[in-house]
Order: C-alpha cells, then sequence, then structure tokens
C-alpha cells in the first residue's frame, strides 16, 4: 500500500464508515458496555455476511479474502471511531493473523473457515498476570502427553477471552514457546471478565488445568510470534487513530456551536489552538498507522520499527486528544452521560495494552542500534 | 514509466539510476566544507548553486523553462533525499519557496523570464520583505507606502526580520498603495533592486549573536510600475499564495536533513557513553519516532498529491510538527552535553564547534518566523477544522 489509501481503500473506508454509523454508532458502544455483553450478534452477522469484514485478512484458500493489515487498519480506524464492542480485534487482528503468521497448514484448514464466515470468535492469550506482552516471561506450561497438549497456567488481559470460541494460548514447551489452540468447551478451562476501565473492551482471565489443546506451529514460537505482534500493534495503532479523530471531531463540532462571553467558544484562541494540536497528532498518528499497516505486511526489522512507532505514538496521541476532548466539554463532559469518558477509557486502555508507549521506545532504541 | 531527464540525458531511467546519478554528481561537484568568511561563503555558495543549475540538477520542481528540472513528484522525493545526504548547501534567500511560486503563478511572461532562472541559478539573491516593527503576523496593518508617481512607486518605509538581508539583490515586498484604512485591500506586491538608491539595509544582530535577519529602511526608493506583480492593491492575494507554496517535497528534504542530525547526535550520545543512561535512551527513541513521522508524513502528503491532486491535513500539521522537533531536539543535545554543552565555538572544550548551544539558539525563530506558532494553530484551526474566526482579528 502506498503510504496514502487507494481508491479501493477509500471505498473500503466508505462502506464501514457507513455501515457502522447506521448499524453500530458511540451510542450501541455505551448501551452494550453498560449491559456488560461483549458485542451485537446482529451486528456481527452482518459484518460476517454483508461486508465479510471477519474473511478480509484470511486467506482465498482458507475462505477469505486475502486482503493484508493495510486494509484491516482501515477497517479497524472505523471501530475505533465509534468504539465498537466486539470480538472483532480479538478475532481477525488477534487470533485470525496468528494462525496466518504459524504458517500451520492444519490449523489454517481448520479454524480458519469458520473465522472467515463469522461462525468462530477467537482471542489470543499472551500475557499473564503481570500484563507484560513479553513471550519471554509466559510461564503457562505446555506438557505433551500422546498426541494432544496439555496446558496448565494463567492467562490475564485476554481480549473477549470469556466468550471466544477458540483460544491461542502462549505456553512454555520443552523446545520453547508454543502456541495452543484451546477449545471453548476444553476441560480445565475456566474463564472470568477482569474488572477493568474499559468496559467497551472487556478483558479475561483464563486458567487451564490440565486442559487439552492443539499445538499451532511446531518448534520454537518466538520468532513468529514477535511477528505476530508487529501485526497487533499496527492494527491497534490504526484503531487508536480512529478513535482519536472521533475524539477531535467531537471536540470541534462542539466548539463550533458551544456559547461562552455572547461567541462560539471555538472563535477563542485557547481553543483553537487545542484543536489544532489534537489534529497535529491525528494526522501524526495517521501517517504512522498507514506507515505500520504497509510495513508490517512484510515480517522484518522494517516491520517491526515502524510498529513500535505507530504504537507508541499513537497510543500518546489517542489519551492525549480523549482528555482536550473532555476538556473542550467542560462540565458536560465530565458527565456520565457525555460519551467524552467512554473515549478516555478505550484510549487509556489501548495505551497500555500490548506494551507501554515507553516500553515502546525502549524497543525501538533496542531495533535501530541507540 | 519515461521520466523528465536533467540535461545531457535521454533514456528511459529507474529510480535507483536516477539515484545513482544524482549521487555520482554530489560526489564529483561537491565543493568541501565552506569558508568560515561570510563574505567568501556568500560567493562559494553562489558558485555551488550555479554548478547545479549549469548541470541541470536545480530547482526540482520547478518547470524546465525557468530552468528547472520538472521532475515528478516521486523523483523530487529522491532528488531531496540525496541533497540532505550529499550535505551540500541549499538555495540562498527565501526567494524560491516563497517568491518563486508566486512569480510562476502570478507574474507576466517578461517578469518570468528576467527573474526565475537568475534566481535558480543564485546569481541574483532574493529577500523577503513582508514584516515590518509594528506588522509581524498582522500584516494587513503594514504602513511602508508606495505613491505612484508616473511609470514608478515611490517607496517609503521600514521592513526587519529579513533573512539574508545583507546578501539581498532584490527585495520582493508588500507595500501600501492604498489607505491605511483599506487594510489588506490597499497592498501591492513589489520587487524592489535592493541596490537602488535609498534602500538602506542593516544586519540585525540576533539571539545567536550572529546576523540571520537585517531591517531595511526605503526612503524614496523609485520603483518601474513593470516590477508589480499582479493588480494594484491586489498583492495580498498573492502574498497569502506564497506562504501556502511551502512544497510538499520540501517537507521531504526536511525529514532527510534530521534523519542526518539525529543520527548525529546519537553518534555523539554513544561516543559519550550516555546511551547507558534510560532517560537518555527514551528521548532519543521519542526523537526517532518522531523523526520516523515526519517521513511518513512527508511520504502520505506526497501520496495524496498524486493520488488525489491536493495534499491532505498532513501537510497543513507537519511544519508544526517539525519546528517543535528541532526545538527540542537541540535542547536536549544542550542537555545532553551538561555544561559542556553551553560552551561557545571560541572554546577548546566546545563540542562539535558548539553546533547544538547554536542551534538551541536559532531554532527558536521557527515558532516565530513565516508566522508564530500561535497564528499557525489559528490558521488550522480555522480552514482546515473550520473553527469560526476570532472576531477581534482581520477579516481574510
Amino acid at each position: 500500500m502506498s503510504a496514502s489509501p487507494s481508491e479501493e481503500q477509500e471505498q473500503l473506508r466508505r462502506l464501514v464508515h457507513d455501515f457502522l454509523q447506521d448499524r453500530s454508532p458511540v451510542a450501541d458502544a455505551r448501551r452494550l458496555a453498560e449491559s456488560g455483553a461483549d458485542g451485537d450478534r446482529a451486528v456481527w452477522t452482518q459484518m460476517a455476511e454483508q461486508l465479510r469484514l471477519q474473511a478480509l485478512v484470511v486467506p482465498e484458500e482458507h475462505g477469505g479474502d486475502g486482503y493484508g493489515p493495510a486494509e484491516l487498519g482501515i477497517v479497524l480506524e472505523q471501530m475505533g471511531g465509534v468504539l465498537l464492542v466486539s470480538p472483532y480485534f480479538a478475532t481477525v487482528a488477534m487470533a485470525a493473523q496468528t494462525l496466518i503468521a504459524s504458517g500451520d497448514e492444519t490449523a489454517m484448514r481448520r479454524w480458519l473457515p469458520g473465522i472467515a464466515d463469522g461462525a468462530t470468535t477467537a482471542t489470543l492469550a499472551l500475557a499473564e498476570d503481570s500484563g507484560a506482552w513479553d513471550a519471554g516471561l509466559v510461564r503457562t506450561q505446555a506438557r505433551s502427553s500422546g498426541d494432544a497438549w496439555l496446558l496448565t497456567g494463567s492467562k490475564s488481559f485476554v481480549v473477549h477471552g470469556h466468550t471466544a470460541d477458540l483460544v491461542l494460548v502462549v505456553a512454555r514447551t520443552p523446545d520453547g514457546v508454543g502456541v495452543f489452540a484451546v477449545e471453548a468447551d476444553a476441560p480445565g478451562l475456566t474463564r472470568a471478565p477482569m474488572d477493568v476501565l474499559d468496559p467497551t473492551r472487556p478483558l479475561a482471565t483464563v486458567q487451564l488445568d490440565e486442559t487439552p489443546a492443539t499445538r499451532v506451529g511446531t518448534g520454537d514460537a518466538s520468532g513468529w510470534l514477535a511477528s505476530v505482534t508487529d501485526l497487533v500493534l499496527a492494527a491497534s495503532a490504526a484503531e487508536q487513530v480512529g478513535g482519536a479523530a472521533a475524539c477531535l471531531a467531537m471536540a470541534v463540532d462542539y466548539a463550533k456551536v458551544r456559547e461562552q462571553f455572547g461567541r462560539p467558544i471555538g472563535s477563542f484562541q485557547a481553543i483553537k489552538h487545542k484543536c489544532s494540536t489534537m489534529l497535529l497528532q491525528v494526522e501524526c498518528g495517521r501517517s504512522a498507522a498507514y506507515a505500520a499497516g504497509a510495513a508490517v505486511a512484510t515480517p522484518g526489522p522494517e516491520a517491526s520499527t515502524a510498529a513500535a512507532v505507530a504504537k507508541a505514538y499513537c497510543s500518546q496521541a489517542f489519551t492525549h486528544v480523549a482528555k482536550e476532548c473532555l476538556q473542550i466539554h467542560g462540565g458536560v463532559g465530565f458527565t456520565w452521560e457525555h460519551d467524552a469518558h467512554l473515549y478516555l477509557r478505550r484510549a487509556k486502555s489501548s495505551e497500555l495494552l500490548f506494551g507501554s508507549p515507553a516500553s515502546h521506545r525502549a524497543r525501538l532504541a533496542e531495533l535501530v542500534g541507540i | 514509466m519515461p521520466v523528465q531527464q536533467g540535461l545531457g540525458e535521454t533514456a528511459v531511467e529507474t529510480d535507483e539510476e536516477f539515484r545513482a546519478r544524482l549521487r555520482a554528481f554530489f560526489a564529483d561537484h561537491h565543493p568541501g566544507r565552506p569558508p568560515r568568511d561570510p563574505a567568501e561563503r556568500l560567493v562559494w555558495t553562489k558558485a555551488w548553486l550555479a554548478t547545479l543549475f549549469d548541470h541541470g540538477y536545480a530547482g526540482p520542481a520547478w518547470p524546465r523553462a525557468h530552468g528547472g528540472m520538472e521532475l515528478p513528484f516521486a523523483r523530487q522525493v529522491i532528488y531531496h533525499e540525496e541533497f540532505a545526504a550529499a550535505r551540500v548547501p541549499g538555495p540562498l534567500g527565501t526567494g524560491l519557496n516563497i517568491a518563486a511560486p508566486t512569480i510562476i503563478t502570478y507574474g507576466s511572461d517578461e517578469q518570468q523570464r528576467r527573474w526565475l532562472a537568475p534566481m535558480l541559478r543564485g546569481d541574483v539573491v532574493w529577500a523577503q520583505g513582508y514584516s515590518e516593527p509594528g506588522a509581524g503576523s498582522d500584516l494587513p496593518s503594514l504602513r511602508t507606502t508606495a505613491k505612484r508617481s508616473g511609470d514608478e512607486y515611490v517607496v517609503n518605509g521600514q521592513k526587519v526580520w529579513t533573512s539574508h538581508g545583507q546578501s539581498a539583490d532584490i527585495l520582493f515586498a508588500l507595500v501600501r498603495t492604498g489607505t491605511q484604512e483599506s487594510r489588506q485591500k490597499g497592498i501591492s506586491y513589489l520587487v524592489i533592486d535592493a541596490h537602488a538608491p535609498g534602500v538602506d539595509i542593516r544586519p540585525l544582530q540576533d539571539l545567536t549573536g550572529g546576523h540571520l535577519f537585517a531591517e531595511v529602511f526605503l526612503d524614496d526608493v523609485r520603483v518601474p510600475v513593470a516590477d508589480r506583480i499582479g493588480e494594484e492593491n491586489g498583492g495580498w492575494k498573492l502574498a497569502r499564495t506564497s506562504l501556502g507554496h511551502e512544497r510538499a517535497a520540501g517537507s521531504m528534504n526536511q525529514a532527510a536533513l534530521y534523519r542526518r542530525v539525529l543520527t548525529e547526535l546519537e553518534e555523539l550520545a554513544r561516543e559519550r557513553g550516555l546511551l547507558a543512561d534510560a532517560l537518555v535512551r527514551d528521548r532519543l527513541a521519542d526523537f526517532e519516532i518522531r523523526v520516523r513521522i515526519m517521513r511518513y508524513n512527508a511520504q502520505r502528503i506526497i501520496a495524496d498529491i498524486l493520488l488525489r491532486g491536493e495534499p491532505g491535513a498532513a501537510s497543513s500539521v507537519s511544519r508544526l510538527l517539525i519546528a517543535e522537533f528541532e526545538q527540542d531536539l537541540h535542547e536536549f543535545a544542550v542537555d545532553m552535553l551538561g555544561p559542556q554543552g553551553l560552551l561557545g565555538k571560541g572554546s577548546p572544550l566546545a563540542v562539535q564547534r558548539s553546533r547544538w548551544l547554536q542551534g538551541f539558539l536559532r531554532t527558536r525563530a521557527s515558532t516565530i518566523g513565516t508566522g508564530t506558532r500561535e497564528i499557525q494553530l489559528n490558521t488550522v484551526a480555522e480552514q482546515v477544522l473550520g473553527l469560526p474566526y476570532d472576531p477581534s482579528m482581520p477579516p481574510r
């Protein structure tokens, strides 16, 4: 992909934008979040059947449409804009991309068609109690027993982990780190939602007690898991840009109509400067997210660098813009009824998921040899 | 894809061949280190610009009719990357960036013929005369007058913050041809011979201790009416056009330039054993992020132009990003060096001839010159985000 969306990608953006504005505006995110639901089934089905969004990055031979991380980024930017409550990110950006990156034909044949047609939701469980997104710190054990593997341990911060039909678990094996597929009805599997800041993105704990699992890929997975991380970071950055852009639009719209001292507050320099600075961050974030979306299509050092740049920058940008949006709304912004806090919650939550900005800067420093 | 070639080239050339050709040219003709004496340096720089022009390597975006290369956009990017990497001097004065687009857009054929090529070749140095002591960002209040007298205007007034003013051969200036009350509706765009009687240019010592700017006194200066660009009293539109003409490929040049500067700062930190400090690494990584985003922005602006014919919102913010970046970078470098960072180039203990301290001082201007950061933020808010005008500001 070029640094700017092609006409085809623009069409995809408009399609998803119009669908979400119509079928899942922010009001729905609020309703779903307050009810504790993890998504709207009807929206999920329409996304799969009418828009084929779940099929987006799945290779054609496994029932998908074979697009890449750039197109996924375009979709996620729109989803981030409406704070879509949905296992889409977990299923497509995390699990499907993990299965594809594993190169394991058997696993792909088994699970990707179900993901592509919307029948299966899935997620990737890597972090444990510390929340660190680091395969090197994984303590969950995988033990081989005949043809099968048995997993014992505990995972935390698993995105939509309490409802996913399929949980891809990162565990330690005698020959390094491995990825294991655990079905929802597997014996010894216990899951529970965590009490977290952002109700639009539920996180869960997943306990495994001699739980039977299928290994995905062979040998030590740390290498290709690193490229999965790059894909997830780029996806998250794109989603953050969408959230930040929505906050900016909300703040600007309000500043145009809200009057104080007999004039719209948007005519005051203090508000103008805030909004322009927000635009700066949104646009720089967008450039970084597009660049990451293009770079992570090919695993390697450039992918890791671009992903780290995008995630570190977009994380801070989204949180900053969400805070400024709330500030510009004044007292109204501080109320439960206003959407500003929902965006702030998502911003802070996605800032710290998959590694803090500081941790990505540290990784970047290593990658570029500082 | 057949592409525009520099002089003497006929065959279809790939991007990589073009890059290699530029590299070879810059290597063969590299002028070496600049002389320290300002007068000698001016001669030296002019000679280099003439070399560029005479070999067909000047003005990547310019029409070929005016001596430029008229490169397709993607090639302009490569040009700017290689130009920055070669560490060779760029254009003199502010003519190329600001006056040239105005002349190309609004100048008569005769004016274009007379002014453009000599400007590009570096034979004639152009400097900007917009700002006045009482009118910086508030240009509509400017007071330098031009009274019509037959075929001439008689110009009186004062300009200030004129970059490269002391080397200038020509001033492109906004002058008042209407009444003071007419504000921006009474402004014309004049091209003034800096060597004409009545023009007095005095270097202005700035906070770096150097003379980046001059002030210009105009006392009964006679300017031919033929040297007015555009209509009488129609200069405001022209000034706004030219200020908006910060070319997209130029942002690639900035990104390439700061890529190099940051690498040099990282080297310095490594040599001095400072990379063990987590705070230093964190700050350097932050600059690394920003310099990469500078490049991503430039790529996106260029892609937008190629795909849609116009730059998107990234172009309106990239200058704000760069200004803040260069200020932060130099200040961090000074901080990192500690007390040694405070030494001027006269001190034997100064690090790298005090370049980081000089940069710290020099880049204070980044958020002031060509419109303060505050004015730019207002402009972006109104023109890109559509926020309402401030009723206390002049209408546009």
